[in-house]
């Protein structure tokens, strides 16, 4: 076999004039093109990860939709929990950040892989810190709704109804859809998430499964 | 400055372009493929240049960079069928240079090579490239051992592919 491998070795390295040659002008436009490495995949979709929550926070009926909470004595909650996302929030890009530098395609092969998936590793913390946050809010609006009839009714279109049925039932019916909501929401864009980036580093992950199996 | 440092890239990339197409054929199967692969490796390259002073020689460098890429950082391998008509280059075989036995098996080689995991063809290619165990061991990140230890069941997966 080895003097199969090494017949393989002389042809190999004979085949270098076949090899298709490209010209100083060639190569020199293919500099100003733009990469599609998995790394900056894993940027871009991170930077949307962290931008639209605020994004969403900028529409105007989000706005008005606080000014309601503000009013039913909600806002403690939501600026403490505010608070707490933008530290958690910042912590993350930073982490993120720092290790998105580290990523170097001078490293060698096992490294490389590593720090790419340490990288990916950080945003999925994030988008699980992001979606427990958001899930908790749901449960403050659930709460909120269950005690506090004065907020329920300040919702839009409870009043009305409330002529009709039973405040009681429409109590339950309302902070189960928040839960229910909310757990739609948060499993909808977890799954998204996880799917994304699932196609995304598949190749990675099985090549660098095999690297680290080797070195067992 | 900057017109000078992109001058002096893309020449010694002129000069080493073989390192890379060598490299594209092993992880692509078809032309727009090796183009587009060709491309990205030129993109990390020129990325990378500005770290990269002399401490190594280019073309060692090159192999570094050019794996990496195929093996990790390039998304977009298999976005194309493999199309018939497509048979890169470097696997045409000259009748005339070989006896016929040699030539069925340096294509039934060839072809074996190309059905690999992408790990096992980066040593293969080092391994080709007339690489020792202690460079292909740094290239890949894994220690001199694990490189033989592999190598050697590389071989044997090809022998049996080649003798079923």
């Amino acid at each position: 076999m080895t003097d199969e491998l090494d017949l393989l070795k002389k042809d190999w390295q004979k085949k270098e004039e076949h090899l298709p040659k490209l010209s100083f002008n060639e190569i020199h436009t293919m500099l100003w093109k733009k990469s599609s490495s998995v790394v900056k995949w894993i940027l871009i979709i991170s930077i949307l990860e962290i931008a639209l929550p605020q994004l969403l926070y900028l529409m105007p009926s989000m706005r008005e939709g606080m000014n309601i909470y503000k009013e039913a004595g909600l806002s403690p909650y939501f600026l403490g929990l505010s608070i707490f996302y933008y530290l958690g929030a910042i912590y993350f890009v930073y982490q993120f950040y720092r290790r998105y530098k580290e990523i170097s395609a001078l490293d060698n092969a096992k490294n490389l892989m590593r720090k790419i998936i340490k990288t990916r590793r950080t945003v999925k913390y994030y988008v699980i810190f992001s979606l427990s946050v958001c899930f908790v809010m749901f449960l403050i609006f659930a709460f909120f709704i269950y005690f506090n009839d004065e907020f329920l009714l300040s919702l839009e279109g409870i009043a009305e109804r409330a002529k009709n049925v039973s405040l009681e039932k429409i109590r339950t019916a309302a902070m189960l859809t928040m839960v229910i909501g909310g757990i739609i929401f948060t499993v909808l864009l977890g799954g998204i998430y996880f799917l994304l980036y699932g196609l995304l580093l598949k190749k990675l992950k099985r090549n660098y499964s095999q690297l680290r199996n080797l070195n067992v | 400055m900057n017109k000078e440092l992109e001058h002096q890239f893309v020449t010694e990339l002129e000069n080493n372009q073989n390192i890379v197409h060598k490299v594209c054929t092993l992880y692509t199967n078809d032309r727009d493929s090796h183009k587009d692969l060709f491309q990205e490796i030129t993109i990390q390259l020129w990325k990378a240049y500005p770290k990269f002073r002399g401490d190594s020689k280019f073309s060692t460098w090159m192999y570094r960079v050019a794996l990496n890429t195929a093996i990790t950082l390039y998304r977009k391998s298999k976005r194309r069928i493999q199309t018939q008509d497509y048979e890169s280059v470097i696997f045409k075989i000259k009748a005339d240079e070989y006896d016929e036995t040699e030539e069925q098996q340096l294509k039934l080689m060839y072809k074996a090579v190309k059905q690999l995991g992408d790990i096992d063809k980066a040593l293969v290619f080092l391994y080709l490239e007339d690489k020792d165990y202690s460079e292909i061991s740094e290239t890949l990140g894994i220690t001199e051992v694990n490189a033989r230890v592999k190598m050697n069941r590389i071989k044997n997966k090809l022998r049996t592919i080649l003798n079923p």
